[in-house]
């Protein structure tokens, strides 16, 4: 056989065995993503086929731009991502660490209580939520009267509604996230540790130089996770709040479910839910490309 | 490169093939027909449909209808999704603000002049005109909804209010009687408002707005910035002012329900503008407490001459985009499902179906051969005032209108904006967006 033909045969080889796995990729990411696309293009009810879609062009872009609802629920989507990022990753870094320095018992026990937060529907726990958030009368407000705190509205003010479902947001995911800062602890050896001590390092040291530098992967890859789940919140939403009081809950993605499902407006929606798509895609280059400048700095010095 | 792009083509080619199989229609023309009808109804009620299609199967062995049931908030999400497939639902109850919309995609069937004729021999005229889309009747009427004021006759009697408020000023003058406080905190409110559900905020507003003589759309151009409907929104920031509207007592969540139920089933609340439809919740959260609830024609304000509470329907249709045969079965079925031989005592089954639900049919015989029920103080109050009430506008862009003024209203109530900022900014609004929809 000359190289020719075994280049060849290598390439046959490579189309066969790696079709099924692109067919699997083209069918579920590339198609629906340039189909979104080819949708955001057009004014479309849905309720005909995509063959009598209505050209627009790029004017349901333009139109997001100068809508103040879209610009209030991106504005909700950022400050929802904001406030669980900076609560989730320290708690869950936090929770991590307790849960696995210490050598105590029941450990397990907490672990599992923690992440049956995450496996529990989340359409049935925000019912339960609904009633515990409950003003006046739901019971986080009858404990906080009870020691003499007026308590806030929670979902019935707009000023706390964003707020309390943040709050929800993190009891639920914040055992998942510690998860797997437990799992990025099981893979630092425990010479570090050993050679930090006999280096004078005490707790807090041994937390800022060797713990966290070393846990910047699983660190990275939480922020990231933290960050696309928040911005793809909807189920809360949906059944606590529909989006109010006043629009102060309505986050991107139950901007685009009301838009194509409600309104018949899948075009305006297909455009919301393109340009979230370069969201996530912006925020997870940033911080991969963060992750990789500080890991060559690394290895520079 | 070259191994990707053909990788690439052959996956592409693999869906391709992939996806030409299609579905045809199974029902061949004039041969047996099955046929399906999507609803957002409970089991009950999902039970007696499924009876009434057995009894249709009956006396049509050739026609089977299957029933699909789907919770109220999936339903307009259902048809979207599943309309214009081959194997979508043939018929679907609706919501009369949605008509205008299918009847333009063509997913509203016309009816056969055998059912248009029925219609407008069975129904009143105002009902028949509310399923007829581009001159031509669209479905069966089926429920009617109107809003009308509740009030808490316990409530009233302990403030010393020997009757429900006729004025507005007596509203606002029976609100602050109602009002209780305990040091700064108000614990029970005179006058309940609903937010966070577009229908809940905007129909019991607009209740008021039609009772002071003005409305939201004159045809197709927004009416908001009249100064009878700011003078509505004015209402419910003074209202909120002084205490006896508590923003905080009036959430819905997307079941319908929330703390501004809770607020009044627990005689938190003196009085709300409600639909006929709640009763059932009422009496199911209040028990002996529901003797309480009283009902009456919403407060006539300083401008208007009447009560005129908004109503709304719903309606069964055919969905267009099935196949003729499919359509021509679904007629009959219809046809059999609203007429008076299919359910009791004269009522038609789907009259039967709506007062187990405590709703209000339309078919004037279904009135009639439900009248001891009708009598009912309740819903009689409601009957009373259905040849007053005003129904809401159903034009294209319904949907996004309505939630463009319930954000508006929210803002009023939560002081966001003032009466007249939020209804110069909704009239620009709603003109933008049915202007786009292009109603």
């Amino acid at each position: 056989m000359t190289v020719q033909a075994s280049r060849s045969a290598r390439r046959g080889a490579a189309i066969a065995f790696l079709s099924p796995a692109m067919a699997v990729i083209v069918l579920f990411v590339a198609v629906p993503i340039a189909l979104t696309f080819w949708i955001s293009l057009h004014d479309w009810s849905m309720y005909t086929p995509l063959s009598q879609m209505t050209w627009r062009g790029l004017g349901n872009y333009t139109d997001l731009l100068h809508s103040d609802d879209f610009l209030n629920a991106l504005g909700n989507t950022l400050v929802y991502v904001v406030l669980v990022l900076v609560t989730t990753v320290p708690l869950a870094l936090a929770l991590g660490m307790l849960l696995y320095f210490p050598k105590a018992a029941g450990k397990a026990v907490a672990r599992a209580a923690l992440f049956s937060t995450y496996v529990i529907p989340t359409v049935a726990i925000a019912i339960v939520w609904g009633a515990l958030y409950a003003p006046d009368y739901g019971p986080i407000s009858q404990a906080l009267g009870a020691v003499g705190i007026d308590s806030p509205a929670w979902l019935s003010d707009p000023q706390t509604a964003l707020l309390s479902l943040v709050i929800f947001h993190v009891w639920q995911m914040t055992g998942y996230y510690t998860i797997l800062v437990i799992a990025g602890l099981t893979q630092i050896p425990d010479d570090v540790y050993e050679a930090a001590r006999i280096d004078g390092a005490g707790f807090w040291r041994q937390t800022f130089s060797v713990t966290l530098p070393l846990l910047r992967r699983t660190t990275t890859f939480i922020v990231l996770i933290a960050a696309i789940n928040a911005i793809q919140v909807f189920d809360p939403v949906y059944i606590l709040t529909q989006g109010g009081p006043a629009e102060s809950t309505t986050v991107l993605s139950y901007a685009i479910q009301r838009a194509a499902f409600q309104n018949g407006m899948a075009g305006q929606a297909s455009a919301m839910a393109f340009s979230l798509l370069l969201v996530l895609v912006a925020v997870a280059g940033v911080v991969l490309a963060a992750m990789r400048r500080r890991t060559a700095a690394e290895g520079r010095s | 490169m070259r191994t990707v792009g053909a990788i690439s083509l052959g996956a592409v080619l693999a869906l391709a093939l992939a996806g030409c199989g299609g579905s045809g229609d199974s029902g061949a023309a004039g041969g047996p027909q099955t046929i399906s009808f999507l609803t957002h109804w409970g089991p009950e009620q999902v039970t007696a449909l499924k009876a009434a299609a057995a009894a249709f199967h009956t006396k049509n062995p050739d026609v089977t209808v299957d029933i699909r049931a789907v919770p109220f908030a999936n339903l307009l999400s259902t048809l979207r999704t599943q309309g214009a497939s081959p194997n979508g639902p043939t018929i679907a109850g609706i919501y009369d603000l949605w008509l205008p919309e299918l009847v333009r995609d063509g997913l509203a069937a016309p009816a056969p002049s055998g059912v248009a004729a029925d219609v407008k021999a069975g129904w009143p005229a105002n009902m028949a005109d509310g399923v007829t889309k581009q001159g031509q009747v669209r479905g069966y009427p089926n429920e009617v909804d109107l809003y009308a004021l509740n009030y808490n006759k316990k409530l009233f009697a302990e403030a010393g209010i020997p009757a429900p408020p006729k004025t507005w000023d007596e509203l606002t003058a029976d609100a602050a009687k109602l009002t209780k406080r305990d040091g700064g905190k108000v614990t029970q409110q005179g006058f309940g408002v609903i937010t966070s559900w577009a229908s809940g905020a905007v129909h019991p507003w607009l209740s008021l707005v039609n009772s002071n003589g003005g409305q939201l759309l004159d045809g197709s151009t927004p009416k908001l910035d009249d100064p009878k409907v700011v003078a509505a929104a004015q209402l419910y920031a003074d209202l909120v002012k002084s205490g006896a509207t508590q923003p905080s007592m009036s959430s819905a969540n997307a079941n319908t329900t929330g703390p501004y139920l809770d607020n009044f089933v627990n005689g938190k609340t003196g009085m709300i503008i409600m639909a006929n439809w709640w009763q059932s919740a009422l009496k199911q959260a209040m028990g002996d407490r529901y003797s309480d609830v009283g009902v009456a024609p919403v407060p006539v304000g300083p401008e208007g001459t009447g009560s005129a509470g908004v109503s709304y329907s719903w309606l069964t249709m055919v969905n267009g985009k099935a196949s003729p045969s499919k359509q021509d079965a679904a007629w009959k079925f219809l046809q059999f499902l609203n007429g008076p031989e299919s359910g009791k005592g004269g009522s038609s089954a789907m009259g039967d179906i709506l007062m187990s639900m405590g709703i209000l049919p339309s078919r004037t015989s279904d009135l009639t051969a439900h009248k001891a029920e009708l009598s009912d103080p309740f819903i009689a109050a409601y009957v009373a005032e259905l040849p007053n009430a005003k129904p809401f506008p159903t034009v294209l862009g319904g949907e996004a209108m309505s939630q463009a003024v319930q954000k508006h209203i929210e803002n009023v109530v939560f002081g966001k904006e003032t009466a007249q900022q939020a209804m110069t900014a909704a009239q620009s609004e709603v003109a933008g967006i049915l202007a786009k929809a292009g109603a």
